[in-house]
């Protein structure tokens, strides 16, 4: 039974971290219409600066500080340069070929600089594991979940509490009204890509130290967090976090549990979630239903 | 700034060049790909082979994505399918090459046919996501079956050797091979992409509602679609396992989905030749950058996939209709002035 709830936890934990890159998929998404497979990249990108940064001798806060505002200020220029004028145009399978080229940048020019050996980045917090009742969490860890919690917090005032955040909703639901009302829609476009990247930053640089950081380190968290935000509903952010941490129970279960899956094929389990919701309930668990009217 | 911009990325139609030019071109093109092999060195035939191999995926990929505007991410499956058949078949059972390409053609198929099933009731942002988890969970797949595929070791084989009476070399016999594949794969696609099968593609592409109007069966000719150019990547899988004479489970992942994405991308969208002129791209630039560093020949196909679709969506037929245009519309002139070029179709109209 213990290995039962310490699996659940470990899934919680790690649940996390999907919720977290998937949070910055919906935002992207419910501006610009684009799943965009280059998010994780961009986090890892951030791990590499945070990194190069305290290597350098800069405290490590500072540098978690400099990295995460370095994010934002990448992806709200991304989406001023590359993004925006395919998204006008409604080219949608241009947006995706330029998401996918992205991601091969940022592999390749991590990989030219900074080479394929895996780097060493410090903890935020060092310690031994605390035990909770019969199950052992890392203190980073908690400091990953506390970090998410207060993401989340964040992002709900912002969005239910301020005056851009209820802009930033009206863009989403239907942007030709909000522009009619003379709302700020390109500025909501802008920083949702900065809050996305940033957040994507500060997890990667959290996560680092048990992923190893090294090009390429969130592709396989991709996969998860495009499950978690397909399985969540892929413009709902309340959803991504749900369906970050159901697809991080889910997958730690299944890998121990499920024979014939095993620690090495889990990743099976995100392709039959995200083929499963989108057959059976294709706009996810808290998503808006489209409809097309001819 | 914006007018060089608006005009690099202007639809070009298809140059009004005779029918029999083309033809002529294309049998003395197809004339001198006979005779190289025999003089070039054995990298250079490699080489030209694995050209072969790209172009007869990206066929399959062109006819999905370039046609029928569906995104996949999971052709590198496809292609592992193809590869792993003849690796097994031919290589550890012994059986003779042509029946590799048959059973691959047909086991690539079928498995499009039923990933299409479900995957193609899909929006194509959804299917854009299936086709990536699909793309980097193949190649814990592959290790997964390892009673089949050897897991991460892989298989080395000595499959395609020349028969005795041909005195080719082995890698002669082998780019023969691919050329005779990849000819056949180019008259397919050229025959799918003209004609009705073509224009109900194309119909769906530009407009779903409009072409089911119209009569269109857009379940059907997606099933189809996809179905043929799983087929088309499965029998490129069967090229590659000639030319490499190895399969290993990590070639088959993202990077070579988004390879293949880059191939018909560079090329064109939508254009059969650029098909070709994307495979010539993905198999030499590489090589040429990999000089300046290992990471330049990964970073060249991020790099073209983003300039090409931002600055230069017509890729490179696009640039070569732009240059030719002046010329030919000269010639036209002086030649037939009693008789206007007819209107050509716009190829490759984007929404």
């Amino acid at each position: 039974m213990t290995t039962f709830f310490q699996q659940i936890v470990d899934g919680l934990t790690t649940g996390v971290i999907y919720a977290a890159i998937a949070l910055s998929l919906v935002l992207v998404y419910r501006t610009s219409r684009l799943v965009n497979f280059a998010q994780a990249e961009m986090a890892t990108l951030g791990g590499f600066l945070a990194w190069q940064l305290s290597d350098w001798g800069v405290p490590f806060p500072l540098a978690i500080a400099l990295a995460v505002a370095a994010s934002f200020a990448l992806g709200a220029t991304m989406e001023r340069t590359v993004v925006r004028p395919l998204h006008e145009a409604h080219n949608e399978l241009a947006l995706f070929v330029i998401s996918l080229g992205i991601l091969v940048v940022l592999i390749n020019v991590e990989a030219w600089i900074w080479g394929y050996q895996v780097k060493a980045v410090p903890l935020v917090i060092d310690g031994p594991a605390v035990s909770i009742g019969s199950v052992l969490v890392s203190r980073q860890k908690l400091v990953i979940v506390a970090v998410a919690i207060v993401i989340a917090a964040l992002l709900f005032v912002l969005f239910q509490r301020t005056r851009f955040g209820l802009a930033m909703r009206a863009a989403a639901d239907n942007q030709p009204s909000a522009r009619l009302l003379g709302l700020p829609v390109n500025a909501t476009m802008t920083l949702s890509w900065g809050i996305a990247a940033a957040i994507g930053t500060l997890m990667a640089i959290l996560v680092a130290p048990q992923q190893f950081l090294q090009p390429g380190m969130l592709l396989p968290v991709l996969l998860y967090a495009v499950a978690a935000a397909t399985l969540g509903g892929i413009d709902s952010p309340v959803g991504a976090v749900i369906g970050g941490l159901i697809v991080g129970v889910v997958e730690n279960l299944a890998g121990t549990y499920v024979p014939g899956i095993g620690q090495d094929f889990k990743s099976a389990v995100a392709f039959l979630i995200i083929m499963g919701v989108l057959l059976v309930r294709p706009q996810g668990l808290l998503g808006s239903k489209s409809v097309v009217r001819v | 700034m914006s007018a060089i911009m608006r005009r690099l990325r202007q639809p070009r139609p298809r140059l009004p060049i005779p029918r029999w030019v083309n033809l002529v071109v294309g049998i003395a093109a197809f004339a001198y790909l006979l005779y190289a092999p025999l003089v070039s060195p054995s990298y250079s035939n490699t080489q030209m082979a694995m050209v072969c191999v790209y172009a007869v995926a990206g066929l399959g990929l062109h006819l999905l994505t370039g046609m029928t505007g569906l995104i996949s991410l999971g052709h590198g499956f496809f292609f592992a399918v193809g590869a792993y058949t003849a690796a097994i078949l031919s290589g550890t059972q012994g059986w003779p090459v042509p029946v590799s390409f048959v059973v691959a053609a047909a086991l690539g198929w079928l498995l499009g046919f039923l990933f299409g099933l479900p995957a193609l009731r899909l929006s194509p942002l959804a299917l854009s996501q299936v086709t990536l988890a699909l793309a980097l969970i193949t190649p814990s797949l592959i290790k997964r079956l390892d009673f089949m595929t050897n897991g991460s070791a892989g298989l080395s084989v000595d499959v395609g050797d020349p028969p005795a009476w041909s005195g080719l070399d082995k890698d002669q016999w082998i780019l023969y091979i691919c050329l005779l594949i990849a000819l056949v794969a180019y008259l397919v696609t050229l025959a799918l992409s003209r004609g009705r099968t073509g224009r109900a593609m194309k119909g769906l592409r530009d407009n779903l509602p409009v072409a089911t109007t119209l009569g269109v069966r857009a379940t059907t000719t997606k099933s189809f679609v996809f179905a043929t150019s799983a087929a088309f990547a499965a029998v490129g899988g069967v090229l590659y396992t000639l030319v490499i004479q190895y399969v290993g489970a990590d070639a088959f992942g993202l990077t070579f989905a988004i390879a293949l994405i880059t191939v018909i991308v560079v090329g064109g969208l939508g254009s059969v030749p650029g098909v070709i002129l994307g495979a010539v791209f993905v198999v030499f630039v590489p090589s040429w950058a990999s000089e300046v560093s290992p990471s330049a020949s990964g970073l060249i196909y991020g790099v073209a996939l983003v300039v090409f679709m931002f600055v230069l969506p017509g890729g490179v037929i696009g640039v070569l209709r732009a240059i030719g245009h002046p010329v030919v519309s000269r010639f036209h002139a002086r030649r037939s002035t009693a008789q206007p070029p007819v209107p050509q179709e716009q190829e490759a109209g984007r929404r």
